[in-house]
């Protein structure tokens, strides 16, 4: 896979963020506040170096090995045999362009977000840092170091979902992401441990290679396949590993953004993606993850109805968005899957950064209740919120609309109509509660000053970020007029706009167009079209998409967003929320199923071993042991040439029976 | 008239050799010369490290210079193989040399570097021995010494230098017992070929009683210097008995010694043939790798646990030979070489946590470790997860290779009995590392006072190269010979 060579410029690439990582890390008292434009630098960087790279990720082998395309810098052999290097290719190039760009300005935001945090250098330590892992991950060419930036990044997240630690439930939610997260390394580990058993090597090239060699029976590929796919679904939220996602809107909004929907969320749907000549040999293997990401879009898009946290909402829509990546790349659908990662960084980017600038400024309001009327008095926000949403619609001609269709479209002419139905489907819940979230948050009147039990809010201080009781700590620290300039977290929302209404233009034009000139080296003719396969063609089931599209936005309007709805919002919001189902609540009670399943029988074996084998068995031996020790000692010391003699014997007795095998070995 | 009866390249290839065995004439000469105090205990221990620096610079010259080959008549065979052995000794050596500083008696650390030394040259000469008569010599050179330096205790109260008196005798008769055996299993070898030399031995065919009854009784005494159940008795009470620096190098130096010699007479005369005479062997290897770690789990003394955890990790590396593959071979060699810097290096923090001048290796001396000397506490995590076969350390990937190595020769039983011993070690080394993070009132503890910062060299040494080794294997992995 790929041209080997020298590539200094891709070390450059991963490295310049850890570099800024560790420079903020070290001198981050000193730094103060000139560890964000530092940090920003870093991966600016980085992004410089990636833009100046692309030649070397597109150009293609020698004639006649037309699927050898990319760069490939081999760094250190491991063990023997086990040699680990630097990939370059299309497939890493897109995610390295939207890891680098999209963090750069998420990295720009953050300025203005964290001004006055106390936390501020590390917060930038933090990201960079995450940035480098994330890069690891990408770059690797190997499983091993894969596991590694796939470990990293997971402990990238734990610090940042953590990151204000005096608040128990950011330390409660980092610890739930971290514990879902190993369970998924766990089965990415599991799945090495098949690799190195049947074609005794970690590196891609050569396990696709075992592939077309039939080196695998279809079982274990399979086991493979499934064991690569936990590891997706606690890193991608999948169904039945995705409760952590919510919970991680713990962290602050840049993070939420970055790591928790543009980047390491989809890490599941690169991993995929770049295994996909293990996916093409097991039809099992696709059939699971288009189950499981079908499932985990539509169950989702179910769950966003029901939140009221403008960050709760976003974080369901994000678990269902990726979904829709799984469930095209789980098909077959690698090209389409990857463009729905790349629309969607943007546009789900700009959501955040939007939904970031309204929690700004409403002092850290999270709850859509208390928001209200918001058109008005941050228009920016709202038209960015708008166009941003009308995106993740898929609306036509804005980005999502190009990437959602063709993943949905996919799905019926990879054969699988079932999903096909759960795609539209979700595109038009999905319209439904993300412009619920617009109506409510932008039209009507504001309703910050209203009592929060009027509006159905109960016990507040339980719901952690959710009526705002608990301010960020830079509020203690720092008081509002201290406000950093607001283009610092405008001008990147403004640069998203970019993506996130022309990315789509990229897939414009069937085989003949930009993207799947980029990708058709890396994924060949499984990419191909497929004339006939589907009933009907790719704009009657665009103009089907569209029309349930538009049906769910008009119920949205009709229930938040009419003239009649507007005039007693007060009322409705509070009659929802009393009238809640508490399946929707309680998100389907997968945390009760987990909690009673796993985490309370492990606690109790914990426990055990805790109250009663340590203390009793284990430190009950080395009592025991003292005590005899000293009594042995009190014997030893009137006996001691006794106690040789007794070694002696021992010795003697072992020589005998040596003696007397070798004796009965000698004689045959 | 006797003509000059070897060439002077024999010499040459022993010259690593010969200068460990003279740099202790210069350190006891200056033990005369320079006055008592600081100056005499350090200029033995600098001359003593800087003889072993020389001999490891000739040993690698030699390595790289590709000067193999037989001397005085099969005698000494320099190769990758005995330059390899020879190398661990040295680095043992030196680790053990800077432990003696912080002990502070000047008429003993004169000649306790000069015995360490001559120890050292014993078990070189051992490394590279190509015939019996030459393993003997080596064996008896190394063990002399060690009997002196057992009883040797450095500022000592009565009670310990009973102890460690008492620990040297029991140490000479055992020992003298075990030497007996392989005596007399040698004279059975040359009554049963006529020669004493390895290659010659070679030659002889399966099925001859009196071969096969030489072999059982040379095995016995490999087994008991290597600490193998059951005829490890003798090790937990000398080395709870001997002075640590003297503890830390028997651990090391005397297991590589006779594992070297054990290695050329499995690989060099046995080969893949004799199968059946190394059975037992691999037996007392898998009982140990049991009896070591359990034992280890009640004891409170770090000595004497470091004592059986070395029995186990000694059934490790032998059980890296099984069957007798070039693999295994190197095998064992990168884990002699990880245990080698994981166990000196958890000796040297022991050596550093003694409190009030006194030797000190109660396991009580480690609880709030982690609070009062972070970097300390976390160099002796590192080894003691090394010493339990945990990533990310050298340990792990040892582990790992002899795991590969006995199920590829179909030894397939060893290497359940190592995932075993490996499960109950967990136990014994996670204990101490909990005991130095485990939250203690520090007004209880006594605050420790080292006499000398020299095992910091150690210590630092020993858990940059256990990391290392854990990361990056390939380092050593790429560079050990292949033997013959």
């Amino acid at each position: 896979m790929g041209i080997e060579g020298q590539y200094p410029l891709l070390f450059l690439i991963w490295l310049a963020p850890f570099a800024g990582a560790i420079v903020i890390w070290a001198l981050g008292p000193k730094l103060k506040s000139w560890s964000g434009p530092i940090g920003c630098a870093a991966i600016g960087v980085s992004f410089v170096a990636t833009l100046a790279s692309w030649a070397d990720a597109v150009r293609s082998g020698p004639a006649g090995a037309t699927t050898v395309v990319g760069a490939h810098q081999t760094m250190v052999t491991w063990i023997k045999g086990f040699a680990l290097g630097l990939l370059w290719d299309p497939l890493t190039l897109v995610w390295t362009l939207i890891i680098t760009g999209v963090g750069f300005l998420i990295h720009f935001y953050s300025m203005g977000y964290m001004h006055g945090d106390r936390g501020y250098p590390r917060f930038f330590a933090y990201m960079n840092f995450f940035v480098f892992a994330m890069l690891t991950l990408v770059l690797a060419d190997n499983f091993v170091v894969l596991l590694v930036g796939w470990g990293l990044v997971g402990l990238a997240s734990f610090f940042l979902i953590g990151f204000w630690f005096e608040r128990p439930s950011a330390v409660a939610a980092a610890t739930k992401a971290f514990v879902m997260n190993v369970v998924g390394d766990v089965g990415i580990l599991f799945a090495i441990f098949i690799l190195v058993a049947v074609v005794g090597s970690v590196s891609f090239a050569d396990a696709f290679a075992g592939v077309q060699a039939h080196a695998y029976n279809g079982q274990l590929l399979f086991i493979a396949c499934a064991a690569l796919f936990v590891g997706c679904a606690a890193k991608s939220a999948q169904v039945p590993l995705h409760s952590w996602l919510p919970d991680a809107m713990e962290g602050p909004t840049p993070v939420s953004a970055l790591i928790h929907a543009a980047t390491m969320v989809t890490a599941g749907v690169y991993l995929i993606a770049r295994c996909w000549p293990m996916w093409q040999g097991s039809a099992d293997a696709r059939e699971l993850v288009g189950v499981i990401g079908g499932l985990t879009a539509l169950l989702g898009a179910i769950l966003g109805i029901g939140q009221w946290d403008i960050k709760r909402i976003l974080a369901y829509s994000t678990m269902s968005q990726i979904g829709y990546m799984i469930m095209g790349v789980g098909v077959g659908a690698y090209d389409g899957g990857v463009l729905h990662f790349f629309t969607h960084a943007f546009f789900k980017a700009q959501l955040f950064l939007t939904a970031g600038i309204v929690i700004h400024a409403l002092h850290n309001e999270q709850d859509v209740r208390r928001m209200g009327g918001l058109r008005a008095r941050e228009p920016f926000a709202f038209w960015s919120m708008l166009v941003a949403t009308l995106s993740i619609c898929g609306f036509p001609p804005l980005a999502g609309f190009f990437s959602k269709d063709a993943v949905v479209y996919e799905t019926l002419v990879k054969g699988h109509p079932v999903l096909y139905a759960i795609g539209v489907l979700t595109a038009g819940i999905t319209a439904y509660y993300m412009f619920r979230m617009v109506f409510i948050t932008f039209f009507g009147t504001y309703r910050g000053e209203i009592d929060p039990s009027s509006l159905g809010i109960r016990h507040p201080e339980l719901a952690g970020t959710s009526a705002g009781l608990l301010k960020h700590p830079h509020d203690e620290a720092a008081p509002h007029e201290e406000h950093a300039p607001a283009w610092l977290m405008t001008a990147p929302v403004a640069v998203l706009f970019v993506g996130t209404i022309f990315a789509g233009f990229l897939d414009l034009g069937g085989t003949n167009s930009f993207w799947y000139g980029l990708l058709q080296p890396v994924f060949g003719a499984t990419i191909a079209p497929v004339e006939g396969a589907a009933p009907f063609s790719e704009l009657a089931s665009s103009a089907l998409v569209f029309i349930v599209v538009l049906a769910g936005i008009g119920l949205a309007y009709l229930r938040y967003g009419s003239t009649a709805a507007l005039r007693d919002s007060v009322a409705r919001l509070r009659n929802e929320s009393i009238r809640m189902f508490p399946l929707l609540t309680n998100a389907f009670y997968f945390d009760a199923a987990i909690d009673a399943l796993f985490v309370r029988p492990s606690r109790a074996f914990g426990t055990f071993f805790g109250v009663v084998v340590d203390p009793l068995v284990i430190d009950g031996a080395v009592r025991e042991a003292r005590v005899s020790a000293l009594w042995l000692g009190h014997l030893f010391r009137s006996f001691q040439t006794g106690l040789v003699r007794a070694y002696a014997l021992t010795i003697v007795f072992g020589a005998a029976a040596f003696i007397v095998y070798y004796a009965v070995v000698g004689a045959h | 008239m006797l003509a000059q009866p070897f060439p002077l390249s024999d010499y040459a290839a022993i010259l690593p050799l010969t200068i460990v065995a003279t740099t202790p004439l210069m350190i006891l000469l200056l033990d005369l010369i320079l006055p008592k105090g600081a100056p005499r205990r350090d200029a033995a221990v600098a001359v003593g490290i800087a003889g072993l620096l020389l001999a490891a610079y000739v040993l690698v010259r030699q390595y790289l210079a590709h000067q193999f080959a037989p001397a005085f008549g099969f005698g000494f065979i320099l190769g990758g193989f005995s330059i390899a052995f020879s190398l661990i000794v040295v680095a043992a050596a030196i680790f053990s040399l800077l432990m003696v500083l912080p002990q502070r008696d000047d008429e003993k650390v004169g000649p306790s570097c000069a015995l360490m030394l001559w120890s050292a040259a014993g078990a070189m000469l051992m490394a590279g021995a190509g015939d019996l008569m030459t393993i003997f010599l080596g064996l008896e050179i190394l063990s002399l010494a060690l009997y002196c330096l057992c009883g040797m205790v450095l500022r000592a109260s009565p009670v310990r230098l009973r102890e460690a008196r008492e620990s040297a005798l029991k140490y000479l008769i055992l020992s003298s017992m075990a030497s007996g055996f392989m005596l007399y299993g040698m004279a059975l070898l040359f009554g049963a070929t006529g020669s004493v030399n390895l290659a010659a031995l070679q030659a002889i065919p399966a099925g001859n009683p009196v071969f096969a009854m030489g072999c059982g009784l040379f095995m016995i005494g490999v087994a008991f210097k290597l600490g193998l159940v059951p005829f490890h008795v003798w090790m937990p009470d000398v080395f709870e008995g001997a002075p640590l620096p003297v503890t830390a190098f028997m651990s090391v130096v005397t297991k590589a010694g006779m594992l070297a010699v054990f290695a050329r007479f499995l690989y060099g005369v046995l080969g893949t043939d004799h199968q059946a005479l190394i059975v037992p062997v691999w037996i007392v290897a898998g009982l140990s790798m049991l009896v070591g770690n359990l034992a280890a789990l009640s004891q409170i003394d770090m000595k004497r646990l470091l004592a059986y955890s070395g029995i186990a990790q000694l059934g490790y590396i032998v059980a890296a030979l099984a069957g007798t593959s070039t693999l295994g071979m190197r095998y064992a060699l990168f884990y002699l070489g990880a245990y080698t810097f994981m166990n000196l290096g958890a000796f040297a923090v022991v050596a550093l946590i003694s409190r009030d001048q006194e030797e000190d290796s109660h396991l009580s001396a480690f609880s709030g470790l982690g609070t009062r000397h972070p970097l300390l506490a976390a160099a002796m995590a590192f080894f003691l997860l090394s010493l339990a076969g945990l990533p990310p350390t050298a340990g792990f990937i040892g582990k790992i290779l002899i795991l590969a190595s006995t199920v590829a020769a179909g030894y397939q039983w060893l290497a359940w009995l190592l995932i075993a011993g490996t499960a109950i070690s967990v136990y014994v080394y996670i204990k101490i590392v909990r005991a130095m993070y485990v939250p203690v009132d520090l007004a209880h503890i006594r605050e420790i006072r080292p006499l000398s910062y020299a095992p910091w060299i150690a210590v630092a040494v020993c858990a940059v190269a256990t990391i290392a080794l854990g990361i990056y294997p390939a380092a050593l992995h790429d560079v050990l010979p292949r033997i013959r």
